[in-house]
C-alpha cells in the first residue's frame, strides 16, 4: 500500500495522483492533512520512554500512524518555506518518531534507533514552491537511512508522472 | 557584545536538554574577566506567549544565536513555523547556531547544519558558525556531576563565542568530536548498546511510570 500524505491545501495534486495511480492498478491511501488537526512534536520522549509506540498529542495524527506501519511508501506532499519544507510537512515527519524505539543500534558507521514494527516503508517527497532541491534530495535520503528503508526521490509537483512512476 | 538567544526547542523549559547547555554556554559567555561587560536575553519557542517579544527582539538585535535539537536530520517544525513568520533582514544581522542531538556522532548532524546556512541566507543574515555537539539525550535522564559532565564544556564554548562572535574557529570544530567512531569503538558500543544500554534505558522508563516493554507494539 502507498500512503500519501498532503499537508497542502492542494487537493488537486492528489487527484491528479490518484487518476495516475487508479489508472497502473496501484493502492493507495491518501490522507488530506491540510484539513486535518496535526500539531507539532513537543519532543517530549513519552512515545520512547513512557507510553512505547503512543504519542502522547491526542490529535489526528494518530490514524495516519496506525497507517504508516502497514505501508510500503510513505509519501509526504508539501508547501515549502526558507528553502525548505514549510512547518506543515516537517511535522509529519518529527511525529514518526513512535516507529521507532529508544534502543540504539549500529547500521553501518552509524547509530539509529530500532524500528519498533517490523515494515519498513520507502520514503519519497512532492514539494510546491521555491527550494534547494539538492538538499530536500539529500534530507530525505538521510531520514530513509533513520528507518532502515530507501528515498525514491523528490520530486515537484508539476512532475507527478515521474513521482508516480516510482510507486511499486 | 549583546546576544539575544532563541532556544528553539519545542521541549518546554524545565525539561530542555538547549536550555541546559544554554545555562553553561552562556555562563562562560558572560563570565567576570574574559566576558566582562557581556550580556544576553533568552527566549523560548516553545512558549507561543513570548512569540511577539521574540519577533521584536529579533528585528531588534543584530547579534543572535539560535539553539536547537536535530529533529529528523533538521530543524524541529515548531521552529519552522515560528521561522516562517520572520520578514527577510537588510541590515546586516548575524546568526550563529547551536545544533545539538542525542545521536553522538558528528556526521549525524551535518545535513541539519547545511540548511542552518541556506536558511540564513534566506532570512537575510549573516551566517556566523554552527556549533555541532551531539551526545546530549542523556541530559535530561541525568542530574548532579553525571549532567555537568555533558554540559560543561558548553561554557568554553562561551568563552570562545566572546572572543570570535562566530563558530568558525578550529576549537569549535573540535568541539564536535569524532565524525563517526572506529570499528572498535562501535562494536564495544554495540555490546553496550544491547546490555547496559537497554537497562538503564529500562531503567529511565520505569521512573517515568512506564509499564510496558520499551519495544511494545501498540498497534500490532
Amino acid at each position: 500500500m502507498i500512503l500519501i500524505v498532503n499537508t497542502t491545501s492542494e487537493t488537486a495534486v492528489t487527484k491528479k495522483i490518484k487518476e495516475y495511480t487508479d489508472a497502473a492498478g496501484i493502492e493507495t491511501e491518501i490522507f488530506e492533512a491540510g484539513e486535518m488537526d496535526i500539531s507539532h512534536c513537543i519532543g517530549c520522549n513519552h512515545c520512547w520512554l513512557k507510553t512505547p509506540g503512543v504519542c502522547a498529542i491526542k490529535d489526528d495524527y494518530e490514524i495516519i500512524l496506525k497507517r504508516m506501519i502497514h505501508a510500503d511508501q510513505i509519501w509526504v506532499i508539501s508547501d515549502t518555506a526558507l528553502g525548505f519544507l514549510n512547518h506543515r510537512g516537517k511535522n509529519i515527519y518529527d511525529r514518526i518518531l513512535p516507529l521507532a524505539t529508544m534502543y540504539l543500534q549500529f547500521k553501518g558507521d552509524q547509530m539509529r534507533h530500532i524500528a519498533r514494527y517490523d515494515k519498513r516503508a520507502d520514503f519519497g517527497l512532492i514539494y510546491i514552491g521555491d527550494c534547494d532541491r539538492d538538499y530536500l534530495e539529500r534530507w530525505n535520503k538521510r531520514v530513509a537511512l533513520n528507518f532502515e528503508s530507501e528515498s525514491l526521490g523528490v520530486f515537484d509537483h508539476k512532475e507527478l508522472k515521474e513521482a508516480v512512476a516510482c510507486m511499486y | 557584545m549583546h546576544v539575544l538567544i532563541i532556544n528553539g526547542s519545542p521541549r518546554v523549559k524545565k525539561y530542555s536538554n538547549t536550555d541546559k547547555i544554554l545555562e553553561r554556554f552562556t555562563g562562560g559567555l558572560c563570565e567576570e574577566g574574559s566576558g566582562e561587560g557581556n550580556t544576553f536575553e533568552q527566549y523560548e519557542i516553545s512558549d507561543k506567549g513570548q512569540w511577539d517579544t521574540i519577533r521584536e527582539e529579533y528585528y531588534r538585535n543584530s547579534n543572535i544565536i539560535i539553539a536547537l535539537p536535530l529533529f529528523v536530520e533538521c530543524i524541529p517544525g515548531l521552529l519552522m513555523e515560528f521561522l516562517e513568520s520572520l520578514k527577510v533582514r537588510e541590515d546586516n544581522a548575524a546568526i550563529a547556531y547551536i545544533l545539538q542531538s542525542g545521536f553522538a556522532e558528528g556526521v549525524q548532524l551535518r545535513c541539519g547544519e547545511t540548511y542552518l546556512e541556506e536558511l540564513t541566507k534566506r532570512l537575510g543574515c549573516e551566517y556566523r558558525g554552527t556549533l555541532v555537539k551531539g551526545s546530549n539525550f542523556g541530559i535530561r535522564l541525568t542530574e548532579g556531576k553525571a549532567r555537568d559532565k555533558i554540559t560543561a564544556p558548553y561554557e568554553e564554548m562561551g568563552r570562545e563565542f566572546s572572543k570570535t562572535g562566530n563558530f568558525f574557529s578550529d576549537k569549535c570544530r573540535a568541539f564536535t568530536g569524532p565524525e563517526v567512531f572506529p570499528a572498535f569503538v562501535r562494536f564495544l558500543l554495540g555490546i553496550m548498546f544491547k546490555t547496559a544500554g537497554r537497562k538503564s534505558f529500562d531503567k529511565a522508563a520505569k521512573s517515568w511510570g512506564c509499564t510496558l516493554p520499551l519495544d511494545y507494539r501498540p498497534y500490532d
